[in-house]
């Protein structure tokens, strides 16, 4: 009886010594999960997207020269502004896109820390751009398993401009 | 953690020998409340690396023998810092419950036990995080959460044994699973650790507690409690009509309920 409750406690013991080490595992980076397309069945044969304002080179998010009718892409949105605006190049024509959205940040692990949680509440385009819709208005680090298939927002360009 | 399984090993064998519980006075059984100390929460700081502290003080007082309500109350402070965030709490909590023997004294001075039980726990804590930092391509944030009042409540299944190893003096030892039943809520983070439960992050939280308790002789008695019965039929060849209470042939051991008529001790 002695010998059990000793081999008993040692496994307790042991089970009770484990954890799961000190790495992280999980995502902590956030993107929205964007679709392009021009209405009207057109291609898009470059697009070409940047932060507003950054200029620098590596600044640039998306260069992309492949004819393709949808094109999706993860983007960045800005920790500390309530709006993150891009310039996008579509087919040699420029347009800017202001996305709306509020912030928390979120706690995923101890070892992982906090991370973006975003809900988008609208946006604002120059006249290129024909509309914005918006599917999925919560993005978290989750939302890039919407890719391929989903998007948290699609960005539709006008035909007569592109 | 070598030295804390070695500490660990030389306790359970200190625990082994029955010669140690010996009592001067053979003829009594004494019973009384049991008030300890938890030495686990020492040993999870020094695991920790300072990380958590707090003590825990464990109570039981018998009832009919074999039953053994409890009430554990502590506090435990956290302060777990990352290079990504700063995780701060700190709290008070109490469980209520009872334990079980599953087995049968064996005699007047047998005070050894191994039992099962069940807990329900409340906490009381508050938590806070600063320094919490995160970066992307439009630059990086740094900001914290203010302090808040957050509870928490859950239960236990215990499994463990006591033992005595010097008179009026127990050993102990209880693995629990603790099963969370509700936690307030907060939007940016979720304790992952909470006073009186520990780590809650992964599924269910075990815990393992191990204490040295003192018993106030306050009770005494000629009577070994019974063995609370269990369900299912007894094996026919058990069934002779001797009364276990009786194997050593003292006359002690009476039928009925057991180790309800305590004498005021001394």
């Amino acid at each position: 009886m002695r010998y059990s409750l000793v081999v008993i406690s040692l496994f307790a013991f042991t089970l009770w010594s484990c954890n799961n080490g000190n790495r992280c595992y999980d995502s902590v980076d956030t993107f929205m999960v964007t679709s392009f397309s021009i209405n009207g069945f057109k291609t898009i044969n470059s697009l070409v997207i940047k932060g507003l304002n950054r200029n620098d080179i590596g600044d640039t998010l998306v260069n992309n020269a492949l004819s393709t009718m949808t094109k999706t892409y993860n983007l960045p949105l800005s920790l500390t502004a309530d709006s993150t605006g891009f310039v996008l190049k579509t087919n040699g024509t420029t347009d800017t896109l202001f996305i709306r959205h509020t912030m928390n940040l979120v706690f995923v692990s101890r070892y992982c820390g906090f991370a973006p949680d975003y809900t988008l509440k609208g946006s604002r385009h120059t006249s290129g751009i024909d509309s914005v819709k918006i599917f999925h208005p919560k993005v978290n680090p989750l939302s890039i398993q919407l890719a391929p298939n989903g998007q948290n927002i699609s960005i539709y360009f006008s035909p007569a401009r592109h | 953690m070598v030295k804390i399984l070695v500490s660990i090993l030389v306790l359970l064998v200190i625990s082994s020998f029955p010669a140690l519980s010996q009592t001067k006075s053979e003829g009594w059984r004494y019973e009384g409340p049991r008030v300890g100390l938890d030495l686990s929460r020492f040993l999870l700081n020094s695991m920790q690396s300072g990380k958590t502290t707090g003590w825990e003080i464990q109570a039981d007082i018998p009832y009919k023998g074999n039953l053994f309500p409890t009430f554990e109350t502590g506090m435990q402070t956290m302060n777990d810092k990352h290079d990504l965030f700063h995780y701060k709490n700190s709290g008070n909590y109490a469980r209520v419950g009872i334990d079980m023997n599953l087995g049968k004294f064996e005699s007047l001075k047998d005070q050894d036990f191994v039992f099962i039980g069940a807990r329900l726990g409340y906490s009381l804590f508050n938590q806070q995080t600063e320094s919490i930092y995160n970066s992307n391509y439009w630059g990086s944030i740094t900001t914290s959460l203010p302090r808040r009042a957050m509870n928490a409540n859950w239960a236990e299944l215990v499994f463990g044994m006591k033992g005595e190893i010097f008179p009026n003096f127990f050993f102990g030892w209880s693995l629990r699973a603790k099963i969370l039943l509700a936690v307030t809520k907060d939007n940016h983070i979720k304790p992952y650790v909470i006073p009186g439960i520990g780590n809650t992050s992964g599924g269910t939280p075990f815990d393992f507690s191990v204490g040295i308790y003192y018993r106030f002789p306050i009770f005494k008695s000629k009577k070994i409690p019974k063995p609370i019965k269990m369900g299912g039929e007894k094996h026919p060849g058990l069934n002779n009509g001797t009364d276990t209470n009786d194997q050593n042939g003292s006359g002690r051991g009476q039928s009925g309920r057991s180790g309800q008529n305590y004498n005021r001790g001394n």
